[in-house]
């Protein structure tokens, strides 16, 4: 077995799983398990915003949560005030949070590191506050309750995500959609830049590349990411609420992606499912589950600090060369990493 | 009006002082081993906590004042041995690392303590009266408690061992330890040291504010805050932040509602990050 | 006379109270060599720090081909052609010796394309594989650069500084740690890029200086002691004595004098 087609026997089953989801577990278990991973879906893909920023351009968000609520309530005002129907309402939590992302990422991209990570917690801190404030519109802490508008209407029939398999396909494609495109940014000249940034900005700078530019602009696609998650989380939950901007739920994200493994393209969803499938398991059972997270999270920085996608990398590469070792030596050169 | 004012800027003042022993535990933490510790609110929880179970179990409130502390600075070294020492002080693990501490503590205390909050009774009770009205006893008493700690934690820094093999260890490490200073031990100590101090000020706090296992997810923010607008690894700087930050805070309840007050000072917070990243006592303590 | 490659007006660094560059005019010609040595803490990096937008200074001016650059951010001097290496060697750590180089080969332009693939870019790949074979790291390639050797970093370093065709390039120390053996390919290189570009090195192997140098200046206290072709620095008394008592120089003692 060569590492080659381990990943793909991998990729393939689990495209396969993914597509069979809505048929193979009311098959196997319970049909809860399919609303379980439409959620995990989603927060992956918040998780994977904090991965661009942390483990591609070495920024600590602990703020996207911000982001997440932005692309929330944008969902939830558009359809319950403004009375948008489904597409526009996902567009403007989109465009909002993206707005938002610029806005403060225009100050705390200027900063590095510990001040960068606190300043994005104090700016998702004041939008939290200020959403508490703001019941009449916000809801508080209670949030706000809307009632679907349908996704397609094709003469006769309306398509829902109240019919949870149509919803199952929506998240999906959608969160699918949003991988795609981050891997093909981490793949192209611009993720390039944003490794280089990562590695070493004085560097960065000295060979001509605008580490506060591509900083900001890392900055936004990861709010993008982070607004689309939470306004799937608003279609998901039919609900908006200001306790999804606190700063644990930025910091959630943090550590599923460092126990996933920061810096890998599945490292967010490996933490995320790992995360959201142990509280399904042991919530029903033990209402002390979080002492289980908690343990988890610090056995995982102590006994694989590059998470959990890392500790298979390198036992991947391990396994690359112990076959590089038996196999007659190649002469060819492999100019492409 | 004028008495409301008054009462608000005076709770302030007093929960100043008591945010500022918190913080500075923050702080040499944060200074010496470059952590930035999540589950510092929870240590100042757990030290409200531990002052209830003391005195429901002996029946005495100042048995507390000892016992939250000690098994504070317990835990803290145990926390620092077993956990932090392992990931080598790699900021972002330790942030993980620290989340999870937070989270095993608070359901700790929810396992034992339980999920409602309790208040507890003042050891003094009664009122004096301080320019027009009349103020709990027991607030002051804190507030005196309070300035003999953040006294005697100076002294502490100054004139033992121990403290000056710590500012020593933050001031370089290197030299430190080519001095024959033990690092690692310092680095227990001082994880001990800052837990022994937010839980002292938990016991402080117990009877003026509610024990409960989430109590420490608001003072977490708050102490980052002094620690910041005081500029980091200035102690002195994080002490006045604190009490000013309070101080003002408590001003703004008075017209507006908490929250207003909380997003004022945020907002602060944000423009010292942004103008005067070095903190905004720079220049006026060294 | 053509206008200088490199010229400073009165350049001037403080750092509280020390100044580490004083009142700097140094004017530096195209089409050769130039090397800056001087004792330690003469202000030699600091002066390549200004020069490069890492530092902005507390007075003067910095001219770079006839157009002032002074207060310019690193990586828009970067992109006019100004590129340096740093005293102690800085790689992409975490990228493979070949993205090393991609990217220092991209970062000039001013659009990175955040979709297309890095892979399927011809023209800047078949740069990267000319210089890897230049440098000599062709078989290591895919290593990420923080497991290379000391000298195979510094050659990665060269190789960086080329592939940005640079038309002023600013080496500081690039021999410093080597073996004599990587030295002398260090050294090679330098000369043989030195034909398309215009150098400054700083450089304490005399070795060096002397081998490569058209032009030398020495720095003492961050102002120029004195400043000419080699063999008249090698004669120069106040030089001599600026090194003197220093053991590690005594060579170059020695050395000048025979040069």
């Amino acid at each position: 077995m060569t590492r080659r087609s381990i990943e793909i026997g991998m990729a393939v089953s689990a495209a396969t799983f993914l597509i069979s989801v809505p048929w193979l577990i009311p098959a196997l278990t319970d049909n809860f398990w399919v609303s379980v991973i439409t959620e995990i879906l989603i927060w992956s893909l918040f998780a994977a915003s904090a991965n661009l920023l942390f483990g591609y351009v070495g920024l600590l968000s602990f703020g996207q949560a911000l982001y997440f609520g932005f692309g929330m309530y944008g969902v939830a005002l558009g359809i319950d005030h403004l009375g948008l129907s489904f597409w526009p309402a996902f567009g403007l939590g989109i465009v909002s949070a993206i707005a938002m992302a610029l806005v403060s990422g225009v100050f705390a991209v200027r900063l590095s590191w510990h001040y960068f990570a606190i300043i994005t917690v104090v700016f998702s801190l004041i939008f939290y506050f200020l959403a508490v404030s703001m019941k009449p519109l916000t809801g508080g802490d209670d949030g706000i309750n809307f009632s679907l508008p349908p996704v397609f209407r094709f003469g006769g029939s309306i398509w829902s995500l109240t019919d949870p398999t149509f919803q199952y396909f929506f998240v999906l494609a959608v969160v699918s959609l949003c991988f795609f495109l981050m891997y093909r940014v981490i793949n192209s000249p611009l993720g390039k830049g944003f490794l280089a940034i990562r590695d070493n900005d004085l560097r960065a700078s000295l060979i001509g590349l605008n580490v506060y530019v591509l900083r900001l602009i890392a900055f936004v696609m990861a709010g993008f990411l982070a607004g689309v998650s939470g306004a799937l989380f608003a279609f998901f939950g039919r609900y908006a609420s200001a306790s999804y901007m606190f700063y644990q739920v930025s910091g959630e994200a943090v550590v599923w992606t460092i126990v996933g493994g920061a810096g890998t393209m599945f490292g967010p969803l490996v933490g995320t499912t790992l995360f959201i499938v142990i509280r399904e398991i042991v919530s029903s059972h033990w209402e002390h589950h979080s002492l289980i997270v908690g343990l988890l999270a610090i056995l995982a920085v102590i006994f694989a600090p590059k998470g959990i996608v890392g500790l298979w990398n390198g036992w991947m590469t391990r396994l690359g060369e112990r076959d590089a070792a038996s196999a007659p030596p190649r002469l060819t050169l492999q100019a492409e990493p | 009006m004028r008495d409301t004012v008054l009462l608000l800027a005076m709770n302030g003042l007093i929960w100043g002082l008591i945010i500022a022993l918190i913080a500075l535990g923050l702080s040499v933490i944060f200074g010496l081993l470059d952590i930035i510790n999540i589950a510092h609110g929870d240590f100042f929880m757990v030290g409200t906590v531990l002052a209830w179970f003391s005195l429901s179990a002996t029946g005495n409130f100042w048995i507390g004042f000892i016992v939250a502390p000690v098994i504070g600075f317990v835990i803290g070294a145990i926390i620092q041995r077993l956990v932090i020492q392992p990931i080598h002080g790699a900021a972002a693990l330790s942030i993980v690392a620290t989340f999870g501490l937070s989270l095993i503590l608070q359901e700790t205390v929810r396992i034992t303590f339980g999920a409602t909050p309790r208040r507890m009774l003042a050891p003094i009770q009664g009122t004096v009266p301080l320019f027009g009205i009349d103020y709990e006893i027991y607030r002051l008493f804190a507030a005196g408690i309070a300035l003999v700690a953040l006294a005697g934690f100076f002294l502490f820094l100054q004139h033992t061992k121990l403290g000056i093999w710590m500012r020593a260890v933050r001031h370089d490490r290197e030299t430190a330890v080519a001095m024959g200073i033990p690092a690692q031990r310092v680095y227990v100590m001082t994880f001990g040291v800052g837990f022994a101090l937010a839980a002292f000020g938990g016991a402080v706090a117990a009877p003026i504010t509610t024990v409960d296992f989430r109590g420490g997810v608001d003072v977490l923010p708050f102490c980052f805050m002094a620690v910041i607008i005081g500029g980091l690894g200035n102690l002195a700087g994080t002490v006045a932040a604190a009490v000013l930050l309070a101080f003002l805070e408590g001003l703004v309840q008075s017209v507006a509602d908490p929250t207003v007050a909380r997003i004022s000072s945020l907002v602060l917070m944000s423009a010292v990050l942004l103008l005067r990243p070095q903190g905004l006592f720079k220049g006026f303590t060294r | 006379m053509s206008e200088p490659v490199l010229r400073t007006e009165g350049l001037i660094k403080r750092f509280g109270g020390l100044t580490a560059v004083d009142n700097l005019s140094i004017n530096l010609a195209g089409g050769r060599v130039h090397a800056i040595i001087g004792p330690n803490g003469a202000g030699k990096t600091t002066f390549f720090n200004l020069v490069s937008g890492m530092l902005s200074p507390s007075g003067g001016r910095v001219f770079f081909r006839g157009r002032d650059i002074t207060g310019y951010r690193p990586h828009e001097i970067s992109r006019l052609g100004i590129k340096r290496t740093l005293q102690v060697k800085s790689v992409f750590p975490e990228l493979s010796v070949a993205d090393n180089l991609w990217i220092t080969r991209q970062a000039g332009r001013r659009f990175l394309h955040p979709f297309r693939r890095a892979a399927s870019d011809l023209e800047t790949k078949s740069h990267v594989e000319r210089i890897l074979e230049q440098i000599g790291l062709s078989a290591l390639a895919g290593r990420p650069a923080g497991t290379l050797s000391y000298g195979d970093v510094a050659m990665l370093e060269i190789g960086m500084a080329v592939i940005s065709e640079p038309s002023l390039l600013l080496l500081d120390e690039p021999t410093c740690g080597m073996s004599p053996a990587e030295t002398n390919r260090a050294v090679e290189k330098i000369r043989d890029l030195a034909r398309t570009i215009d150098i400054v090195i700083i450089e304490h192997d005399m070795d060096v200086v002397f081998g490569i140098a058209d032009d030398i200046t020495v720095l003492a206290q961050g102002a120029i002691l004195a400043s000419g072709r080699p063999a008249e620095i090698a004669e120069d008394e106040r030089v001599r004595e600026a090194y003197l008592g220093r053991p590690e120089d005594e060579d170059f003692v020695e050395e000048a004098a025979h040069a």
